[in-house]
């Protein structure tokens, strides 16, 4: 069905409703991944469906593409419209570290950058599925129940709404559709259709697609034969739940007691409450202190406890913070607590009730009191500035520095006496490669990743009495859930001399839409969750998430010191050595190679930069002479091509070729022949204007070897002189 | 000799009678090595009776007339068994049918019985006459003419057996040169009486099987099957060419490229003859007509089209 291409407006229309409904895939993948930029993913669309429709070739259109891709990267990511030799060094960097990443199958760690390239690498794939299928097989109905399906998925399973969507698939889905196959008609039966015929035949199907769609819109909806799915699946869940609560079981959720730790844990979906804020955010309660090899203690609170009224700024902050965004979010509670939950960088917290907040420095809690009593806030609000550290000062920091800080950190070194040695010796092992106290840590916090530990929430052991929880699990079972994680950070951290703590609250949980409608995370039970917080000398304390499936880091933005002038920095460059450095232990050789292997690409970039207006003036000036050369070209190719051949062995390959390469040089001076017009034809065609019968001898060997199979008695010396003799002359 | 010395010698010998009619003679050599038969659809007059002859007299073949007439009966064209009386015993009489070379005369003014009955022996190469069949001698070859200017009284051939027929051709008039050229010829003798032979029959039945190893690459055979199938989808066209059709122009371009000398087809070959082999085996829609479109203008149509095969590329 590879007949003539469609009428250019025809196909103009169909790429904009196919540009409709890919825009439908869009926009709710943009809405529940917490990714901006549609309009510049839409811009793609539409520019490779423009290519598309222009029948851009190649080479134009693929590097049109990737430039644009490449520029959107760059302004995503760096703010910049236009390109500069610094950006685009870290960005090779970026990828450079990417590509270890890769290597080493850590999906997790893949920055953003090559994130967004492989997603526009995706929607490159589907523009061009969607050509194929409009311009080749003039067919669509996959995409179309495919996004259908999609949309109604969407709907049905999360916080987006598709009513819009669904209408405008439909228009744009069955408009496509009935275009296409109209001209798949065509096409079958070789017919062409003027473009005033194909819009008369185009009136019924609009008229039934927009009077279909409009009796559909005024019909009454029917109540759902079946519950919604999703409520009924967390009830039935909710019922299974309530049986489990025997020994050594627990639900999850909150709980104060933590003197025990273990045993398995049961899937609790009751709602805790839900926050309107723009990301996701840790809820921190509490930190406890005392490790007792059994589970945490909490110290009844000690040091100041600092009281004041809610809708004051906070005076005593816990993190400091560069000048990033003021940020709201607000809580609606439905289990209620005596104390405030909130995200990391807490500037304010208000409420309308007359409390004020207790704040104990020793747990980190706030407390919500009112007189004397504690009280129980329904809903509060809380302006928070989501803390920033300064990757270049982390690395800064030095275990030295403990000693001369002013805060006393012994609380957060303490450990039980009957600690297994092994636990200190692992912290150690772990650590000895690296120096910084942030490093140090993270080496901790990376290890569960890596060493074969599983996440899990049933048969989760319990120490007996002689044995240790962390060296349990550590050594022993290497699968638990986020206490065992975490717990078992704070306790290696503390073994190696670097303060911490055990925190608790909850995970981010998911966004979804409320009974009023609203676009909320919902934070269930099954959200409650505990990390850690470990004391960076001169920064403070700074969370750390060990837990395997919970990524803490992507709701901490890390500075991107985007001085590049300065070799230390940045974060990827910081990330790769931290990795090169892991990898040392095995692979000592590759990682000279590697570091000279960057040294070397960063040499060059940086004398490229310095050059860059030589390059671009040498690049033009090659430019203009290879077209003007392109275009000369049936001056001076067939000498070329004389002399290529000079040397070459006659037989029916090299013939052939030759032969060819004359019909293209005949064509290039303007012998055009016909798909109907037959070699032999032709040939006279030429040696008519040329004089002579070289074409014909030419041709008749040629066709000899094609259609008789005679493709060695040929006289191939005399053949070479006739060509040669010919192209000689096409060429003047 | 070779094979195209000995074809151009029978070619130069019936020049000699028939004047500028040098295609025409080709294309019935063409068709008698292909072992096809040939209708020629002309006025009365333009020396089609001389051209068989002419043939029939270059490769000393036996050669036999049949004017059709409305009361011709099957077996004035089969032959008939007659009662001897001395040997008391049905003897058989062939027909004019038992010839090397016929020339069926105005075939569409007999009846449609008798009709069959001649083209039935041209398909099988075969007649039956009381039960008996009876081998018809080798080489076979039937000129028919039909007389396209009177319509009463006639009986066109009906499309399905016009495909019995490898070619139809037209013979046309000669030129105003030919014209005279022929006038001054006929003035001193009667040129047909003094033509000689120059092959012999085995060396013709030697011809034909020559013909059949003439390669066809498979390039060709798609370009012969693609024209075909273009007969088939063109929107003119009430019923196309039938794969027989396809068979039939490979055959004859084996011959047609016999005779150029070569022992390969090429796609020349295909574009000179399918007029003549696809014209007669379409059936056009009544709008074809109503336009004046020909069958022949189709093909020539379809031939512009259709890529000619010019390198080795697969055929889907």
């Amino acid at each position: 069905m590879n007949g003539p291409r469609m009428d250019r407006w025809l196909l103009a229309f169909l790429y904009v409703l196919a540009f409709v409904l890919l825009r439908e895939w869009l926009v709710p993948v943009m809405e529940l991944t917490d990714t901006n930029y549609l309009g510049l993913f839409l811009l793609f669309i539409a520019l490779s469906f423009l290519l598309a429709l222009l029948n851009a070739k190649w080479w134009i259109s693929i590097p049109v593409k990737l430039l644009y891709v490449l520029w959107v990267i760059h302004y995503v990511f760096f703010g910049k419209a236009f390109f500069s030799v610094e950006t685009i060094n870290y960005l090779l960097q970026d990828l450079l570290s990417n590509i270890s990443i890769l290597l080493n199958r850590d999906w997790m760690d893949i920055t953003n950058p090559l994130r967004t390239i492989l997603f526009y690498a995706l929607l490159w794939m589907t523009t061009y599925l969607i050509k194929y299928w409009i311009e080749y097989r003039k067919s669509i109905f996959l995409f179309y129940v495919m996004t259908v399906i999609f949309v109604a998925f969407i709907d049905t399973f999360s916080a987006y709404s598709a009513d819009g969507s669904i209408f405008r698939i439909m228009l744009a889905g069955l408009l496509l559709l009935g275009l296409l196959s109209i001209s798949r008609l065509a096409a079958r039966h070789n017919v062409s259709v003027s473009r005033g015929i194909f819009a008369t035949i185009s009136i019924p199907l609009l008229f039934v697609i927009i009077a279909g769609g409009a009796f559909a819109n005024v019909l009454p909806v029917l109540e759902p034969m079946w519950p919604d799915p999703v409520p009924y699946f967390k009830s039935l869940s909710e019922d299974a739940g309530e049986g489990g609560s025997g020994s050594g079981v627990s639900a999850s959720g909150y709980d104060t007691d933590d003197s025990v730790l273990g045993g398995s844990f049961v899937q609790d979906n009751t709602l805790v409450f839900e926050a309107k804020v723009r990301d996701k955010q840790y809820w921190k309660i509490e930190t406890k202190n005392t490790y007792t090899s059994k589970g945490w203690e909490q110290d009844s609170p000690t040091g100041a406890i600092a009281v004041q009224n809610v809708n004051e700024e906070l005076k005593d902050l816990q993190t400091t913070t560069a000048d990033t965004p003021r940020l709201e979010a607000q809580i609606m509670m439905k289990e209620k607590f005596p104390f405030i939950l909130y995200p990391y960088g807490t500037r304010k917290v208000s409420a309308d009730s007359d409390v004020f907040l207790s704040y104990s420095g020793s747990t980190g809690q706030y407390k919500t009191m009112n007189d004397d009593s504690e009280i129980e806030l329904a809903t509060y609000g809380i302006e928070f500035q989501e803390p920033v550290y300064s990757l270049k000062q982390l690395r800064d920091t030095s275990m030295d520095e403990f000693g001369t800080s002013s805060e006393d950190l012994s609380p957060y070194l303490q450990l039980p006496q009957q600690l297994p040695a092994r636990v200190t010796e692992l912290a150690h092992t772990i650590t000895e490669e690296q120096d910084s106290v942030y490093e140090k840590t993270k080496a901790i916090e990376r290890y569960f990743g890596r060493n074969g530990f599983t996440y899990a929430q049933q048969n989760i052991a319990i120490p007996g009495e002689n044995d240790d929880y962390v060296d349990q699990f550590l050594f022993d079972t290497k699968r638990g859930y986020c206490d065992n994680f975490s717990t078992s950070m704070v306790v290696m951290l503390r073994s190696i001399d670097i303060p911490a703590r055990w925190v608790k609250g909850f995970a981010p949980g998911e966004i979804k839409r409320n009974a009023t409608g609203e676009r909320v995370y919902q934070i269930t039970n099954n959200e409650a969750h505990s990390w850690v917080e470990a004391y960076m000398p001169g920064i403070g304390w700074m969370p750390f998430e060990p837990t395997i499936g919970f990524s803490g880091q992507t709701d901490i933005d890390y500075d991107l010191d985007l001085d590049i002038n300065d070799p230390a920095t940045p974060e990827m460059k910081e990330k790769e050595q931290e990795r090169k450095k892991n990898s040392q232990k095995k692979k000592p050789v590759k990682k000279e190679t590697n570091f000279e292997l960057d040294k070397l690409i960063k040499d060059v970039t940086t004398w490229i930069g310095n050059h860059v207006w030589y390059f671009v003036g040498a690049g033009a000036v090659v430019l203009f002479i290879g077209w003007r050369f392109y275009v000369a070209r049936k001056k001076w190719l067939p000498k070329v091509l004389i002399r290529n051949y000079k040397s070459k062995k006659m037989d029916w390959g090299t013939f052939t070729k030759q032969y060819r390469s004359l019909l293209n040089q005949l064509d290039r001076i303007g012998f055009k022949r016909n798909d109907g017009q037959t070699l032999a034809d032709f040939a006279i065609e030429v040696d008519n204007h040329f004089g002579g019968n070289n074409m014909r001898q030419l041709t008749s060997a040629y066709e000899k070897g094609l259609y008789g199979g005679d493709l060695v008695n040929h006289e191939w010396v005399a053949l070479k002189e006739i060509w040669e003799d010919l192209i000689i002359r096409a060429s003047g | 000799m070779t094979h195209k010395e000995m074809i151009e010698k029978v070619l130069n010998n019936i020049d000699k009678v028939i004047i500028g009619k040098r295609d025409i003679s080709e294309l019935s050599v063409t068709a008698l090595l292909a072992g096809g038969h040939v209708l020629l659809e002309d006025v009365p007059g333009v020396g089609k009776t001389m051209m068989v002859k002419a043939l029939a007299r270059s490769i000393g073949a036996d050669f036999k007339r049949i004017q059709f007439t409305p009361d011709l009966l099957p077996s004035d064209v089969l032959g008939v068994s007659i009662y001897n009386p001395k040997e008391m015993e049905f003897e058989f009489r062939p027909g004019p049918i038992m010839g090397n070379i016929v020339l069926a005369d105005e075939i569409n003014r007999t009846s449609p019985k008798t009709q069959s009955a001649l083209l039935e022996g041209m398909e099988e190469s075969s007649v039956t006459i009381d039960g008996e069949t009876m081998r018809i001698p080798q080489p076979f070859f039937v000129m028919a003419t039909q007389n396209p200017i009177e319509y009463e009284g006639t009986y066109p051939l009906p499309e399905a057996q016009l495909d019995r027929f490898l070619f139809k051709l037209k013979m046309g008039y000669p030129t105003k040169g030919e014209e005279i050229e022929v006038l001054s010829r006929a003035e001193k003798r009667v040129p047909i009486d003094n033509l000689e032979t120059v092959i012999s029959l085995q060396d013709l039945i030697d011809l034909q099987v020559v013909v059949k190893e003439v390669n066809v690459d498979d390039t060709i055979k798609g370009y012969i099957v693609e024209c075909a199938s273009q007969t088939r989808n063109n929107p003119y066209v009430y019923l196309g060419v039938s794969p027989r059709g396809s068979l039939a122009l490979m055959k004859a371009c084996q011959a047609y490229a016999l005779i150029k000398g070569r022992t390969y087809v090429t796609p020349d070959d295909v574009q000179y003859l399918s007029p003549f082999v696809f014209g007669h085996r379409m059936i056009l829609q009544p709008e074809a007509k109503y336009e004046g479109i020909s069958t022949i203008e189709i093909v020539e149509r379809i031939l512009t089209k259709v890529r000619v095969p010019v390198d080795k590329v697969q055929i889907r």
